[in-house]
């Protein structure tokens, strides 16, 4: 019986790592201030290497826009925050279009940031 | 003088519930694994449409970006000087549809630099709008 639950619930770990983005590398910016993020149905991730995840699927940079469309669909406005997970060197040239499709899907952009600590 | 004896007690589990204690430890520690809260800062960008209408009544507020440096309105400006000099152009803007801050950044730019430099703009009471250079592609008759 043990064995069975054990074996279930590895099942169900994998099957929940495939839609999360925790394995991935990056490293978030500090601000001055944060505060809670909240939860979101969608995360957009932009790792070490510059590649793009949604909700922890690889996806390219041209179809950013129809893959977080497809996951807000047509929620109200309160319930369309988008998490953004920027790797804290990330350029310009990968992290900008990230921001303009989470705008041009009509995403509430949230930006991923670490507090920073006193100096 | 009596001495005190310890009692013992059975402190070995049972070999039949060590599946369950594994399970049990396996749920806990994916709990704690999973309730780390994000934290993190709200913006909110305007659409480009309204950036349009907005340039038409005032000429707004230029904030460039490069890998180390930000310039505002053309401008050199150490990091430490930004907030006051920024908050002295907003400051003469009352009207929030007048406050919309150009950040232009070049490709270079890293991202902990641009955070840092838009979370002074919005502190200063500024509203960001993000402007793409735009990429074209010419091809020149032989």
């Amino acid at each position: 019986m043990g064995d069975i639950a054990f074996n279930l619930l590895i099942f169900f770990v994998i099957l929940a790592r495939a839609q999360d983005d925790s394995h991935l590398q990056w490293e978030p910016a500090k601000a001055a201030e944060v505060q809670s993020a909240g939860v979101a149905k969608v995360s957009v991730l932009i790792d070490r290497d510059n590649r793009y995840y949604v909700n922890g699927q690889n996806v390219g940079q041209v179809q950013l826009v129809a893959a977080i469309e497809g996951i807000l669909g047509t929620a109200p406005p309160g319930d369309r925050r988008v998490l953004l997970k920027v790797h804290n060197e990330a350029q310009a040239m990968y992290f900008e279009p990230a921001i303009e499709a989470i705008s041009e899907a009509g995403g509430d952009l949230v930006h991923i940031l670490e507090e920073e600590g006193p100096r | 003088m009596r001495a005190r004896r310890g009692r013992k007690f059975l402190v070995e589990p049972p070999a039949s519930a060590t599946g369950d204690i594994a399970f049990n430890l396996i749920v806990f520690f994916l709990v704690c694994a999973s309730v780390q809260p994000d934290s993190g800062r709200h913006q909110t960008l305007p659409r480009s449409e309204e950036i349009e209408q907005q340039q038409e009544k005032m000429e707004n507020i230029e904030v460039r970006l490069t890998r180390t440096t930000a310039l505002l309105n053309g401008e050199v400006v150490p990091a430490r000087e930004f907030p006051p000099r920024l908050s002295r152009l907003l400051d003469a803007r009352p009207r929030q549809e007048d406050r919309v801050v150009v950040v232009k950044s070049e490709k270079e730019t890293p991202y902990h630099h641009w955070v840092r430099v838009t979370e002074m703009i919005e502190t200063a009471g500024g509203v960001i709008t993000i402007q793409r250079e735009e990429e074209r592609q010419v091809v020149l008759p032989n």
